[in-house]
């Protein structure tokens, strides 16, 4: 975009310059819409009252109808025509389509009046008692089972999850950098070729193997287990970080007698923290999210993760999207805090994802 | 392509025959590091691979004893009616969702390349939906198609147009999961976004100087120069596709009303070919389902090799050029 050597059309340049820029500015703005709102419209719903929710027009920001206190009670505001002029009049009752308004000012002044006439006075209201209530809803009679389990068993399996990668990755990883061994780059590449590997393929067998040969069925087992053994994705990303490390380096350490432990253990992990940190988010990522995982392998409500526990909040005739909406809320908010604390770490990450290509 | 250069080459002939004690401690002492992976592999993936091959070829049953029934599942799928329908579904979302969603990818990256004021505010807003977790999203985004009630019919209506019921129309259901997959797109626009940035400035420069305007830098330049990323972004997303799950699941149970009974709905137009497997799986038709993944495993297989073989004529890598 630099206008080097063009200084002689100086004024038209900058006139067109604008332009463009007003353009993209209009263009970038509106594209945004379409990923900001939805995101808005899920922080919102969470804050909306039963009603609010099913508002027509609906409002993005959390509405509810304006109340006030007359005596001691609490009453519902609503717009009254009385004499050709709209006032604010509190509802005290309504019977029949007849409803019962009273001056809040002056509580003697009382009218009636067909309710379909009136329209409430609404104001924002934010109910942040959703969140609690989402939490603590318990939907299965007989359990003591609300979104407080679904949480903490998230938090457990994306834990072990996590560490369990970490343990299993790293040796590897360096298995396949700094130690020469006959065959290596071949059997790298059998590495990289799992990832081609459908999920499906392994389901079935699987799940036979967890549950009837293992007796591990309806228990984490099955989720972290297997990341005990060395992910390819994570194996791949670690050695593309562990190659960058100079070879003079772990020379050195070696002719001074280092054992291969040793200068994996002091030398490289300590040099590898962006990495590390990297894949501990993307493995807590990949946990937190993970669906079919705990579809297939968890059966009692008591062990459910928060992806598999959200159904609860879609009933049989309606759903209580608000608290839906609270619940979502509180199931992403570690990663948009996981995102803002590492977000170098994050896009760095996904651009290793694609370089390797 | 650094590591290649690093093992230090075995003559062929001595490669067989002995190595030295030296070698053959590092060989072990490297199958020593790997063996979390090794094991992992055995039991992970050969073990379970070759397992459900030979389901593949039974009717297999949990407590009594399985009969092979040579390629009977395989002959069953040819008439099976819903096994052509998931996989039409699927192939109708390869062919539209994957193309549509690379395309608009790389115009975002563009877009969020350009140099404008708060450029990095608008990055974090295209990113963020991506990290909203897939069920999340989903059961978001079923409120949002609500036909009466939804945020996107009720902005219809404000234009004018009377918005589908996305849900219960199967003509819609397709085009409402693009729609939704469209917005979780960040992580395929920041890999476009890195490719862009690393277009040589020089190159953009010079064709500036020759005159070239802003859309024929971009066709002739960076489109050519990010034709790597766009065939790991087609792969990627090829693979990604056939194995679409999740959300399929949400919209059917949101659909249906209850957790999941009617996978597919409405009218099975949401029948994915891994729900339908799911579907399967869950009938404990347990060596159909798996004679469907190894399907599912070969073709997979033969469109990232036509893929890879077809790029050639149309990806650009920098080393090649010089």
């Amino acid at each position: 975009m630099s206008a080097a050597g063009v200084t002689h059309t100086k004024h038209r340049i900058s006139w067109r310059k604008f332009l463009s820029r007003t353009l993209g500015h209009v263009i970038v703005f509106s594209v945004g819409l379409f990923f900001l709102i939805p995101t808005l419209w899920m922080s919102f719903t969470a804050f909306k009252s039963r009603t609010d929710v099913f508002r027509f027009p609906p409002t993005l920001l959390p509405y509810d109808v304006k109340e006030v206190t007359i005596n001691g009670e609490r009453y519902p505001l609503y717009r009254v025509p009385i004499d050709g002029q709209m006032r604010e009049f509190a509802r005290l009752k309504v019977e029949e389509g007849n409803g019962t308004y009273v001056n809040p000012q002056s509580p003697d002044e009382v009218v009636e009046m067909r309710a379909r006439l009136t329209e409430p006075v609404i104001a924002i209201k934010f109910h942040w008692n959703n969140f609690s209530d989402a939490m603590n809803r318990s939907t299965r009679p007989g359990l003591t089972v609300n979104f407080w389990t679904y949480l903490k068993n998230s938090t457990i399996v994306a834990a072990l999850t996590i560490f369990g990668t970490l343990v299993s990755c790293v040796p590897v990883a360096y298995g396949f950098s700094h130690i020469e061994w006959p065959g290596r780059d071949a059997v790298f590449v059998l590495v990289l070729s799992t990832m081609m590997l459908p999920f499906q393929v392994t389901m079935i067998p699987l799940y036979l193997f967890f549950t009837s040969t293992l007796g591990w069925g309806d228990t984490f087992l099955p989720l972290v287990v297997p990341s005990l053994f060395a992910s390819p994705f994570e194996i791949f990303l670690l050695r593309q970080f562990f190659l960058t490390i100079p070879k003079d380096l772990i020379d050195a350490a070696r002719v001074d007698g280092a054992s291969d432990l040793r200068i994996l253990l002091q030398l490289i992990v300590p040099l590898s923290k962006p990495i590390l940190t990297a894949i501990t988010i993307f493995t807590f990522l990949w946990a937190w999210n993970d669906f079919l995982g705990p579809l297939l392998y968890l059966n009692n409500p008591e062990h459910f993760t928060l992806a598999i526990g959200l159904q609860d909040f879609q009933g049989q005739r309606n759903t209580a999207w608000n608290q839906l909406m609270a619940a979502s809320v509180v199931f992403t908010a570690p990663i948009i805090l996981a995102f803002f604390f590492a977000q170098r770490t994050f896009i760095e990450g996904i651009k290793l994802t694609g370089t390797k290509g | 392509m650094e590591a290649r250069r690093m093992v230090t080459p075995v003559p062929r002939a001595a490669r067989r025959r002995r190595w030295s004690p030296q070698v053959r401690r590092s060989f072990i002492k490297g199958i020593l590091f790997i063996s979390p992976w090794i094991l992992g592999f055995l039991f992970f993936n050969l073990y379970p691979m070759t397992k459900s091959f030979a389901m593949s070829f039974a009717e297999w049953h949990l407590r009594i004893p399985s009969e092979w029934i040579g390629l009977a599942n395989y002959a069953n799928l040819l008439h099976d009616r819903r096994f052509w329908t998931s996989l039409y579904n699927t192939v109708y979302m390869v062919l539209f969702a994957v193309p549509l969603t690379v395309f608009s990818a790389f115009v975002f990256a563009v877009l969020l390349n350009l140099k404008l004021r708060g450029r990095s505010v608008y990055r974090v807003i295209y990113y963020l939906p991506s990290i909203v977790p897939v069920v999340a999203s989903s059961m978001l985004w079923m409120w949002i198609f609500n036909t009466n009630n939804g945020i996107l019919n009720v902005f219809l209506g404000y234009l004018g147009i009377k918005g589908p019921s996305w849900l219960t129309d199967p003509a819609w259901s397709k085009p409402a999961l693009i729609l939704m997959g469209l917005w979780g797109i960040g992580n395929t626009v920041i890999i476009y976004l890195s490719g862009i940035q690393d277009v040589p400035v020089s190159l953009l420069e010079a064709a500036e100087i020759d005159g070239a305007t802003w859309l024929q830098r971009l066709w002739h330049i960076t489109v050519p120069m990010v034709s790597s990323i766009t065939l790991f972004n087609l792969i990627i997303g090829v693979i990604d596709m056939f194995q679409y799950f999740t959300q399929a699941y949400i919209f059917a149970a949101v659909q249906a009303g209850t957790t999941a009974q009617q996978l597919g709905s409405p009218l099975d137009s949401t029948l994915f070919y891994s729900v339908y497997l799911y579907n399967r799986f869950q009938t404990l038709k347990l060596g159909y389902a798996a004679a469907m993944a190894w399907i599912l495993f070969v073709i997979i297989l033969i469109c990232s090799l036509l893929l890879l073989r077809a790029s050639k004529r149309w990806t650009y890598y920098e080393s090649e050029g010089t």
